[in-house]
């Protein structure tokens, strides 16, 4: 994982971002890395833009993390990691992350040869979570994929956010969403990070 | 320490629940709708009242009315509701009801209406601007003594980046002086003994226990006020001491200002910040004082220039301000455009300070 160095006196603080389309799952997946990242101890920052619509529209999302209270904006000028989940609406993303970032791609909807400038790593999520039976848990098939890439956060971790998160009417995805997590690390296990 | 990952909306309304606010009414309007959401959540458990109103006026009268028989009480909007609430809160000025009000501004429009007011009457209202979740926290305990301590009402200008972004926070209740009782509260406490209290703008008591009446009772509130002008203003100056140049911000928008003095810094530019933490009482004084010397004095602030107004009125030298702030909507109306953005403020910063 990238670090960037805050002004003088300041720890290291790493910036994600996420991108996609509404109803990718892109706003639970950050709020399940920041709750995560929050319960050990860290200090974290969500910062959400989505438009008004539930679905198709544009969503966003960032997630910083430091270890000291965090000097970042919560409109963040640069990203040290990127999770592209499409290719529509990830020009404010791209515009914003660093050369050397990690950019991990969702290759079930991005065409080839995408964000080439970053090398993206390629997760199949969309495929991979309709296979599990769960379409909608793409966002945590890439978000299990780059936790398993960068150790931010164990699967555990991110499976007890998860299931806290949801709200009463949601419970019943929580088994699925963990199996999609899960999925994304084995995937990753087994391509071996191929960028 | 232990942090809790809140959104800003639910930061502060912890944070009025530790202050022991139990009533809260309003009328939904984005960005503002989070604050009421979680509000009606929370309060019912801290043993309050949340109440969805069916107008802003209507939400406004009632926290005034919880207010005056005692309760620490808030109401909230935008500026775009806060509009609507003004007869309410030049009343609460005028026959002295505290009361808390949230503006979850869509953007920095509305720093004529906190800090000239929109009613009727001399009056003004203290309105402090946080720059983030975490001096929300603080704020919003400050605003509920500072309102019972003057009895008067007060406003939190917050916005869209401050309802909805998620930090984590530690909500602990600020250790503030004890405020006498509210022995003016319409408690039902002096039932019966003839001597039943009022709370009147105008004042004028009853036959057998006469008020000071309205020319009493508004120059005494004036004269409040401007005893307030002297006490309360606040401010903070990052790297002012040196600066060739310094810029004037508040609330979020100094802390993107904030950020960029500090890379700015880092590359050698003598840059500082000025934030007005209270935009009433202005901290004219302060801002006298850390320009004395600076070379330029820039206000960045998201819209046509309205705080550049007290700016003109206390820089050291008003001839060295220029304004480097503008009008900047996002596509649906309700938050901040492009111009809220660490780079563009830095080129902005940058151009000014490096003409000759």
């Amino acid at each position: 994982v990238n670090d960037s160095s805050g002004a003088a006196g300041r720890g290291p603080e790493h910036a994600l971002m996420v991108s996609g389309i509404g109803g990718q799952g892109v706003q639970l997946m950050a709020k399940t890395l920041a709750q995560a990242l929050t319960r050990q101890g860290r200090y974290a920052m969500l910062g959400a833009e989505y438009g008004g619509e539930m679905r198709g529209g544009p969503t966003q999302a960032t997630v910083v993390v430091g270890d000291a209270p965090l000097r970042a904006l919560p409109i963040v000028p640069r990203a040290q990691a990127a999770i592209l989940m499409h290719d529509r609406f990830s020009e404010n993303t791209l515009a914003r992350l660093e050369p050397d970032a990690l950019c991990v791609a969702n290759s079930s909807v991005v065409p080839d040869g995408f964000a080439a400038d970053w090398s993206p790593v390629t997760v199949p999520a969309t495929e991979l979570a309709r296979e599990l039976g769960a379409p909608q848990a793409g966002g945590f098939v890439m978000l299990g994929a780059y936790c398993a890439l960068t150790g931010a956060a164990s699967h555990d971790e991110l499976s007890e956010a998860m299931t806290e998160l949801l709200p009463p009417y949601r419970r019943q995805h929580a088994k699925n969403n963990a199996r999609a997590l899960a999925r994304g690390a084995q995937y990753l296990a087994e391509s071996g990070g191929d960028r | 320490m232990t942090l809790e990952l809140l959104q800003g909306s639910t930061a502060i309304t912890r944070a009025a629940i530790a202050a022991d606010c139990r009533f809260f009414a309003g009328y939904p309007m984005s960005p503002f709708t989070p604050l009421l959401e979680s509000m009606s959540r929370e309060m019912e458990e801290a043993g309050g009242v949340c109440i969805n109103a069916e107008s802003e006026i209507e939400g406004a009268n009632m926290a005034l009315g919880a207010s005056a028989a005692g309760f620490r009480s808030a109401t909230g909007s935008c500026g775009q509701g806060i509009a609507l609430m003004q007869e309410t809160i030049a009343e609460a000025a005028l026959n002295e009801t505290p009361l808390v009000v949230f503006n979850m501004a869509r953007n920095q429009q509305d720093y004529y209406q906190c800090t000239r007011g929109g009613g009727w009457g001399d009056y003004r209202t203290i309105t402090l601007a946080p720059k983030d979740v975490t001096e929300a926290v603080e704020h919003t305990q400050l605003l509920f003594h500072l309102a019972d301590k003057y009895r008067a009402p007060v406003i939190l200008y917050g916005d869209d980046l401050l309802a909805k972004t998620q930090v984590g926070v530690d909500v602990a209740p600020l250790d503030l002086p004890e405020l006498p009782a509210k022995d003016w509260a319409l408690d039902g406490s002096a039932s019966g003994t003839g001597r039943s209290r009022q709370v009147w703008t105008f004042a004028m008591g009853k036959k057998n226990d006469p008020g000071p009446g309205p020319d009493g009772q508004w120059r005494r509130v004036a004269a409040k006020f401007a005893d307030i002008e002297g006490i309360e203003a606040r401010h903070e100056t990052v790297h002012t001491d040196d600066a060739e140049t310094i810029v004037v911000a508040f609330g979020s928008a100094a802390k993107f200002v904030e950020y960029v003095v500090e890379d700015l810094r880092e590359q050698g530019h003598r840059v500082g910040l000025f934030r007005p933490i209270t935009l009433w009482p202005f901290p004219g004084k302060a801002l006298r004082e850390a320009t004395r010397g600076a070379r330029r004095v820039l206000v960045f602030e998201m819209n046509a220039g309205q705080m550049i107004d007290d700016v003109r009125q206390y820089a050291d030298d008003r001839d060295v301000i220029e304004f480097i702030g503008g009008v900047s909507i996002d596509e649906s109306g309700l938050a901040f455009g492009p111009l809220l953005d660490a780079p563009v403020i830095a080129e902005r910063i940058l151009t000014a300070h490096t003409r000759s």
